[in-house]
């Protein structure tokens, strides 16, 4: 018996807008004599949209209006009403998410596309969600090697490493297409301002083919450096620079690695470098490693958002009285060497972290031991009702995140130590870092799971 | 010759003969397996080892000529006497008493006959049967502890599971009364037990019958109704619960919400897994 989710993805990027529909399979992965174990199994592709420009009301602010409009249209033109959308994620993506209004138009939209859409947002989500739309992930497992990927958009270039399987490092440069818009006729009609020292043409100038190229080469060269490990303008760094270990196979994606696929008979047909920084990375030291464009190139990020974002906690899990789905909780991490304390200092320790998230929502996170006795089980209850009782006071709820799997086992201790109306959430299988965000949807399988989107901030060195 | 020089001829011929030096110290069962990889000159030894961390099986443990090599040879071995062991050895007499249980016997007098007659395993002599029907006539939920083929299942993980079972049907307001050991015990039991109380559901937890990857797996059969004739596809399983396995408290909160389950729909096994779709 599979139960399916239906999952949306928006990209709301530098220069273009998509959306995907996607349908994942939910299944007991465990046997008939085992404790349940549900995972998401399949992946199904249902719909795309055109790829499309992000309306912009100036270089500082998005059209709000006009992308929701846009994204009505996708829905309609799909067939899915907002109502069905079980999950998914909106992300605002490489220059777009440095507009003045990239915040408000992110919630706006999430809200709008469903209940539990998630907004994201922040190079290192960017990179990971493009790495795995782009298939990298899988292809490290495949394969047994690094897999670097590198999503080359219209304002950066989102870096994400895939090690041993799993996404270790990510990181974000600023190169793109379209840190040059040009007119048909080659005009410079913008300049971003990172690349505006290397270039002598102002706005209005008519730019030559050989500077463009020579443009397109300059931003390969930054991009071959950084992989490299050698220095790099500061300029062009995002957030940080990611080298490329000397065995790891590289993968590309986005607009760009779209345009190397096949380089298009007019080079200004979008209107920016995009293809003259194709050309240039074709003819590039990266090219000259193991290298492979990703199959669905320009919708990687997209594809992530749609299909990847959306993970299964643990299927042995306690709640009560929540009212789902809860979003952008705030991970308070606590340290495994913290579940030795004594009761009163672990107490002590989680009021001492919760409290650090004044008035919001915090999610505690644990790793946890194995197989923990059930002495053991019913002291780290009674230190966490303990350690709760200040937020629980306040009105908030105790939501815990544990990575090992016995979170039914401590909800329902935890469940007798606060006998009220407290409302109590207690999901495993979930290893959460400090500075990441959860946001956790309806329960799924029965009640038995629950989707969840973890989003991470930054990957720890 | 005298014997300081013996001793140095001992000493000596012990050197030559000692173990090849990839063998463990003391206890090589000790030494975890899916850690191990014994090919010579491997290509991606790492790789290798993460696929290896995902299974139990003896992978990669290399060969020679056409042969096992020594120290696996030996660890297969080790690990199937441990497992005879298992079969072999006694939950520790005081262990019903010291875990607050009623300690109960079925039919068979000693593990021999434990072993080779499995029906009388499965049944209690007049006298305990007395014994049960006045003790646990009218209870509505027996939770039952028995050994049997593995001892250290039992003192391993019973009680930690047992305990969260407790936990949790008492959260769901389920009365279950002092819990039961039965020494020499077979899944069947649960049958005789029903018959005797009139109980609603019996839950056993009872060690499985070890093998080369652990000796110390426990599973908890649940039976509907149990009585004299139940069917095996009547009961409900969930194996696999030790400290490498689903970890005996979770398995055990497990444990008591599919108890809340059967008794709301009044069935197990086969038929009951059709309903709750699991």
């Amino acid at each position: 018996m599979g139960e399916t989710l239906l999952s949306v993805g928006i990209d709301i990027g530098t220069t273009t807008t998509q959306l995907v529909f996607s349908r994942l399979l939910v299944e007991n992965a465990a046997g008939a004599f085992s404790v349940p174990q549900f995972a998401i199994t399949g992946k199904e592709l249902l719909y795309r949209s055109p790829v499309r420009f992000t309306p912009l009301l100036s270089e500082r602010l998005v059209d709000t209006q006009a992308l929701r409009s846009m994204i009505a249209g996708e829905y309609a033109a799909a067939g899915y009403r907002r109502e069905q959308i079980q999950t998914g994620a909106v992300i605002i993506t490489g220059e777009t998410a440095r507009k003045e209004n990239a915040r408000q138009v992110l919630s706006a939209l999430s809200g709008f596309a469903g209940d539990f859409v998630v907004a994201t947002a922040g190079p290192a989500l960017e990179s990971l969600l493009a790495g795995k739309g782009a298939g990298a992930e899988a292809l490290c497992r495949r394969e047994n090697r690094p897999v670097m990927n590198l999503d080359i958009g219209g304002g950066t270039t989102n870096l994400a490493l895939f090690q041993e399987g799993a996404a270790t490092r990510t990181g974000c440069l600023n190169v793109g297409g379209r840190l040059v818009k040009l007119s048909p006729e080659g005009r410079l009609l913008y300049c971003s301002p990172v690349l505006r020292p290397y270039t002598n043409y102002q706005p209005g100038e008519l730019l030559p083919p050989e500077e463009r190229q020579r443009l397109g080469d300059f931003l390969a060269e930054i991009l071959e450096k950084a992989l490299e490990g050698e220095p790099i303008p500061p300029g062009f760094v995002t957030d940080r620079v990611l080298p490329a270990p000397r065995e790891a196979l590289l993968s590309f994606s986005g607009g760009v690695a779209q345009l190397m696929q096949e380089l298009p008979e007019e080079p200004l047909a979008y209107g920016d470098l995009g293809a003259y920084l194709a050309r240039a990375i074709l003819r590039s030291g990266l090219c000259r490693r193991d290298y492979r464009l990703a199959p669905e190139s320009i919708r990687a990020t997209v594809l992530g958002a749609g299909s990847h974002a959306t993970a299964l906690s643990g299927s042995t899990i306690f709640y009560r009285g929540i009212s789902f789905p809860l979003k952008n909780l705030p991970v308070a991490a606590l340290p495994p060497e913290a579940l030795q304390l004594s009761g009163p200092l672990l107490a002590e320790e989680i009021r001492r972290r919760l409290g650090l998230f004044d008035r919001e929502q915090a999610v505690l996170s644990l790793r946890g031991t194995k197989a923990p006795g059930f002495g053991e089980l019913c002291r780290l209850a009674d230190g966490i009702a303990l350690g709760a009782e200040d937020a629980l006071r306040e009105g908030k709820a105790l939501i815990l995140a544990l990575e090992a799997d016995y979170a039914k086992a401590l909800g329902q201790a935890l469940g007798l130590l606060l006998p009220g109306p407290q409302p109590i959430l207690c999901a495993d299988g979930l290893a959460l870092s400090e500075g990441s965000y959860l946001d956790i949807g309806s329960p799924i399988a029965g009640g038995q799971a629950l989707p969840v989107v973890i989003k991470t901030l930054a990957f720890q060195a | 010759m005298d014997r300081e020089e013996l001793k140095r001829l001992v000493a000596q011929l012990l050197q030559e003969r000692a173990p090849e030096k990839e063998l463990p110290g003391e206890d090589l069962t000790q030494v975890e397996l899916r850690k191990l990889y014994l090919v010579e000159q491997p290509k991606n030894p790492e790789a290798f080892l993460r696929l290896k961390a995902k299974t139990p099986a003896r992978l990669g443990m290399g060969r020679a000529g056409t042969r096992y090599r020594t120290q696996t040879l030996l660890r297969f071995r080790a690990d199937h006497a441990a497992a005879q062991d298992s079969v072999f050895s006694q939950v520790p007499e005081d262990f019903p008493k010291a875990n607050g249980l009623l300690g109960l016997q079925t039919l068979c007098k000693e593990k021999e006959e434990y072993l080779t007659r499995p029906d009388l395993g499965r049944r209690f002599s007049q006298e305990t049967g007395n014994l049960i029907r006045e003790v646990f006539a009218g209870q509505r939920i027996l939770l039952v502890v028995g050994d049997g083929l593995s001892a250290n299942a039992i003192t391993e993980n019973a009680m930690d599971c047992l305990q969260a079972i407790r936990q949790g049907l008492k959260a769901k307001n389920l009365e279950t009364g002092q819990p039961i050991f039965v020494r020499y015990c077979r899944v069947g039991a649960s049958d005789h037990l029903g018959e005797l109380t009139g109980c609603e559901l019996v839950c056993l937890l009872v060690g499985e019958r070890p093998g080369l990857v652990t000796n110390a797996s426990m599973s908890a059969y649940l039976t509907y109704k149990p009585h004299l004739g139940t069917e095996e596809s009547e009961r409900t399983v969930i194996s696999n619960i030790h400290s490498q396995g689903i970890a005996p408290v979770e398995a055990g909160a497990h444990i008591a919400a599919v108890i809340g389950q059967i008794l709301q729909k009044k069935k197990s096994g086969v038929a009951f897994a059709g309903e709750a779709g699991q």
